[in-house]
């Protein structure tokens, strides 16, 4: 089938970028997002251009490498799917499909299609660790947790740290990355022990580079993992908590 | 011994913009802002359906509505004097509205600015939440009009206005169509605007419990509905030529 594809070209993040419009004519319905990226750049490298700079790696939505903006939504048009996942048999013969890096201040553009997510790192690194001695392998059966509580934590730390949330977001807010991290962490029993100081410098970090949150509900349409909406009431619940207990745990 | 060659200059560094994390965050943060405006928003709706139930005693005739006015002024004597309690619920009123507002202009011009230059298209779904703002400017327009028109009764009041006969001045205001239709679109926007901002509420206190934000969700458009239909019948029974002066 035959795809328009109009990406974004930027050489460098100092330079303005534009859109910039290909011709793809061998476009298979069960091709991924990511493989139309390939053959796109195949055809580029045979045409002696610069191929699109994008970022990939597992292709299977466990790394939450991968980000595009497709049609204006992160990832794709399919919801909670990674771009990986996501299939040109979402779009028709002859359809134009426009192709952007994730959008947010707080995502400068690298090159292309690839933004600097690092601010979501430095968000982990203010305390989405544990920073406890939870012991060897074998310590683990020492601490108890149940079937339910570990479902509920995993549906948290389900979250691949991909930006899409950020991108879907009209205001760039990262409190359903933030969110879901220290809900992860505030039921497990290693996490428990750190979870108030986790809530102030996580949250303190987050607001350095990222927007406020106004309840839209973008990020769960568009988050590849799932993450329940409610993360973003664990962001103020675990900070009023916080304020209110005036500890450390 | 050789010197280290030293690295050579880094030619496309990430501006320097997108990592200010040794900067102090933003004050005050969003998240006690937010808080802010969920409390005095919260009391905001607490008196819109007080001040809907005390409305629709027009309904009832101008004695049983001016009484009421009346009482609303001695209210709580004699154990506060005078108009005591009314000034002192008023300067809480105006705290809040000024804490509210503050707020929200804050965390609006931060949303704008953490979007970027590569904004994202507005999205009909969900527009509640994206208009806030302009819902919430129109409202503290209509909040000016309101009180100088029924309660001081100047500049837009309604001719021959008498501060001892609410029942009549409400009448007056109402009979002008302008007035009658500025009242229903201000009300269909204050629908939107706690519609959103009573869900936002939970979010803002901290309610992760999947009952309770769906009991909120539900319990938001429901008081939407209510402050609206109820505050729309009194310009509409007016216009009607069911409520009448004498």
């Amino acid at each position: 089938m035959r795809l328009i594809l109009e990406v974004w070209r930027q050489e460098s993040p100092r330079v303005p970028g534009r859109l910039e419009a290909y011709e793809i004519t061998d476009a298979r319905e069960e091709m991924s997002l990511l493989e139309l990226l390939d053959r796109l750049n195949h055809q580029l490298v045979e045409e002696n251009q610069e191929p699109v700079a994008f970022e990939s790696d597992c292709r299977e939505g466990i790394c939450g490498t991968c980000g595009i903006d497709v049609n204006g939504v992160p990832h794709g048009p399919e919801n909670n799917v990674p771009a990986c996942g996501q299939h040109v048999r979402s779009f028709a013969d002859g359809d134009t499909v426009r192709i952007e890096p994730f959008r947010a201040a707080g995502f400068p553009i690298i090159r292309d299609l690839i933004v600097d997510r690092t601010g979501l790192d430095r968000i982990i690194q203010a305390g989405g660790t544990v920073a406890v001695d939870a012991g060897t392998a074998t310590d683990a059966d020492t601490l108890l947790v149940t079937h339910e509580q570990a479902e509920a934590a995993l549906d948290f730390a389900a979250c691949i740290g991909c930006g899409a949330c950020v991108s879907a977001c009209p205001n760039g807010a990262a409190y359903l990355f933030t969110g879901a991290k220290l809900q992860h962490l505030a039921l497990m029993p290693h996490g428990k022990m750190e979870r108030g100081k986790r809530a102030r410098s996580m949250i303190a970090q987050m607001e350095h580079e990222f927007g406020p949150c106004s309840q839209i509900g973008e990020c769960a349409l568009a988050c590849p993992a799932g993450v329940p909406l409610s993360a973003i009431a664990t962001l103020n619940k675990e900070r009023l908590r916080a304020l209110l207990r005036r500890k450390d745990n | 011994m050789s010197s280290p060659t030293p690295a050579p200059p880094d030619r496309d560094p990430i501006p320097q913009a997108a990592r200010p994390a040794t900067t102090p965050p933003p004050w005050p943060q969003t998240w006690i802002l937010k808080v802010i405006m969920a409390v005095t928003g919260s009391i905001f709706v607490a008196f819109l359906l007080f001040h809907l139930a005390g409305n629709l005693k027009v309904f009832l005739g101008a004695e049983d509505f001016n009484h009421y006015a009346e009482w609303l002024r001695t209210l709580l004597n004699p154990l506060i004097p005078g108009s005591g309690f009314l000034w002192a619920f008023r300067g809480v009123m105006v705290a809040s509205l000024v804490l509210h507002v503050y707020s929200g202009t804050t965390i609006w011009l931060r949303a704008r600015r953490a979007r970027g230059v590569h904004a994202r298209k507005f999205l009909l779904r969900r527009i509640g939440s994206r208009t806030m703002f302009w819902t919430g400017l129109i409202i503290l327009c209509f909040i000016v009009f309101h009180i100088l028109d029924l309660t001081m009764g100047k500049v837009v009041a309604a001719p021959g206005f008498d501060p001892g006969d609410p029942y009549s001045n409400l009448i007056h205001s109402f009979s002008r169509p302008p007035v009658a239709i500025f009242y229903g679109l201000t009300m269909a926007l204050i629908a939107v605007h706690i519609s959103h901002g009573i869900w936002s509420v939970v979010n803002d206190l901290g309610g992760t419990g999947k009952r309770l934000r769906n009991v909120v969700f539900a319990v938001a458009g429901l008081i939407a509905l209510v402050v609206v239909c109820g505050n729309l019948a009194i310009p509409v029974a007016v216009q009607a030529g069911i409520l009448t002066v004498g």
